[in-house]
């Protein structure tokens, strides 16, 4: 129960937090929607006629909006414990550090989620495919965009909290989650082809490897995290 | 609550900041470090208040390791240190309700008012931090070192940036916790306050803890005239 208290204390704080600075709402929206929009003027406005390109566009599209808005947030999310040392106030107050790590990695999935429900749409009617879409496979579109974003946050809040206890390490995180979260991204975008298409999962192969990194992604950060929220 | 440290030494790349010191903090004493600036005293406050891992040494409080066992004893130390460890966008009571949920304090929401109120912030109870002034801050931060009632205070300069009537409450406070038989390290510049406080002395210069002497063997002036001389020998 004090765990569970601990951590919903830590969720509440820093949604709180970023629902009152707002500096990273409107950065990470103005942002996503601007991918969109220049992506929308470079290809439009006469998409293809064939609804297998215009999903691998819009797949495209979303992935690199949502990896690079996961950046900015992820960044910020331990910039704000840093700055003032906040996290040490944390720490003292005996928490378990791998709390931290849950409860990070929880804000920022919500944090991210949200941004996908307001975006996804906007995208798949810019590039004509929103008349195409039922609410399942919306669900459905959601759902990996989720499992994705989960195994983004699992890596990228750790390393986040190494770059940020370094200088210049905001920069740093792009460069080390990047190739880290290939696996994910590669298993994310065909998923979100293959449903915009067909409305399922015509391979499973690529929904394993999504799973299956952010699963692996997800114990090997909550392993290492008591080492990495300490030093 | 006893602490005690013995050959803590810490090394940030080749430069040792901290050079095997010794120091134990009985329940009812008032231990101060005087040193200037650079000489140390805030990295050695950080690794008595397991913040910061030392490169060598041992760390106890009571019969606990707290440099392997920290989690258990995170909760017996009030700490200030030069940084906030708050959020400045949180007004002073929401920083506080945000610790105290986490360290499980009952009557919380009593607990955070009357510490607002006795440290003198009750007027800015629901302006963010990132309004205060230093001292209002410094206020803020003692507030926060007090909140769950820790055995163990380590303050970093508490002094610092305070008015008048502040350094008054902060003298008055550290006598009552002394009295309540918490055990107290102050780390200052400042000689008259910090004798006014203080049971043991130490000079720590160039990451050399040195033992000066109880309150009852030395005067006010004696201890500034040996700080002063100590600081131009190492200069």
């Amino acid at each position: 129960m004090k765990a569970l208290r601990q951590i919903a204390t830590l969720i509440r704080k820093d949604l709180g937090l970023q629902f009152r600075s707002k500096e990273t709402l409107a950065l990470i929206f103005v942002f996503s929607i601007l991918v969109v929009l220049i992506f929308a003027f470079a290809f439009g406005p006469n998409f293809p006629p064939e609804k297998s390109e215009r999903a691998k566009l819009t797949a495209s599209v979303l992935w690199a909006a949502f990896v690079f808005a996961g950046i900015i947030t992820l960044n910020r999310s331990f910039v704000i414990e840093r700055t003032h040392g906040a996290i040490h106030g944390i720490r003292l107050t005996g928490v378990d550090p791998s709390f931290v790590y849950i409860s990070k990695v929880i804000s920022n999935l919500i944090f991210l989620l949200l941004l996908e429900i307001v975006i996804t749409p906007i995208a798949l009617q810019f590039y004509n495919l929103f008349d195409e879409i039922t609410v399942i496979i919306l669900l459905k579109l959601l759902g990996i965009l989720g499992i994705g974003t989960l195994g983004f946050c699992a890596v990228g809040v750790l390393l986040s909290a190494m770059s940020t206890s370094t200088s210049g390490g905001e920069s740093l995180l792009s460069v080390i989650l990047l190739p880290l979260v290939i696996p994910i991204i590669m298993g994310g975008t065909k998923c979100t082809v293959s449903i915009l298409v067909t409305g399922g999962l015509e391979n499973r192969f690529w929904l394993g490897l999504l799973i299956g990194s952010t699963l692996v992604f997800l114990a090997s950060a909550y392993l290492l995290a008591d080492a990495v929220i300490e030093e | 609550m006893r602490l005690s440290a013995s050959k803590i030494t810490k090394h940030f790349g080749h430069r040792k900041v901290v050079n095997s010191a010794n120091l134990t903090i009985n329940p009812g004493e008032v231990v101060v470090i005087f040193g200037p600036n650079g000489a140390g005293k805030t990295t050695f406050i950080k690794i008595l208040a397991t913040l910061l891992r030392p490169s060598s040494g041992q760390l106890q409080i009571e019969d606990i390791d707290a440099i392997t066992d920290y989690a258990t004893v995170r909760h017996q130390l009030g700490v200030i240190v030069h940084e906030l460890m708050g959020y400045p966008v949180l007004t002073p009571y929401e920083n506080l309700m945000f610790i105290g949920k986490m360290s499980g304090i009952e009557n919380l929401d009593t607990r955070c008012k009357v510490l607002l109120d006795e440290v003198g912030l009750q007027r800015f109870i629901h302006e963010p931090l990132q309004i205060f002034s230093r001292g209002m801050t410094q206020r803020f931060m003692i507030a926060r070192a007090l909140l769950h009632n820790p055995s163990i205070l380590l303050l970093d300069e508490p002094f610092s940036g305070l008015d008048a009537a502040a350094k008054q409450f902060v003298l008055k406070r550290i006598a009552q916790e002394r009295e309540n038989k918490k055990s107290i390290l102050i780390t200052t510049h400042n000689t008259e306050l910090g004798y006014l406080v203080g049971t043991r002395f130490f000079f720590m210069i160039n990451g050399v803890l040195e033992e000066i002497a109880q309150k009852d063997e030395i005067s006010e002036e004696d201890l500034l005239q040996r700080y002063e001389e100590k600081i131009i020998d190492t200069a």
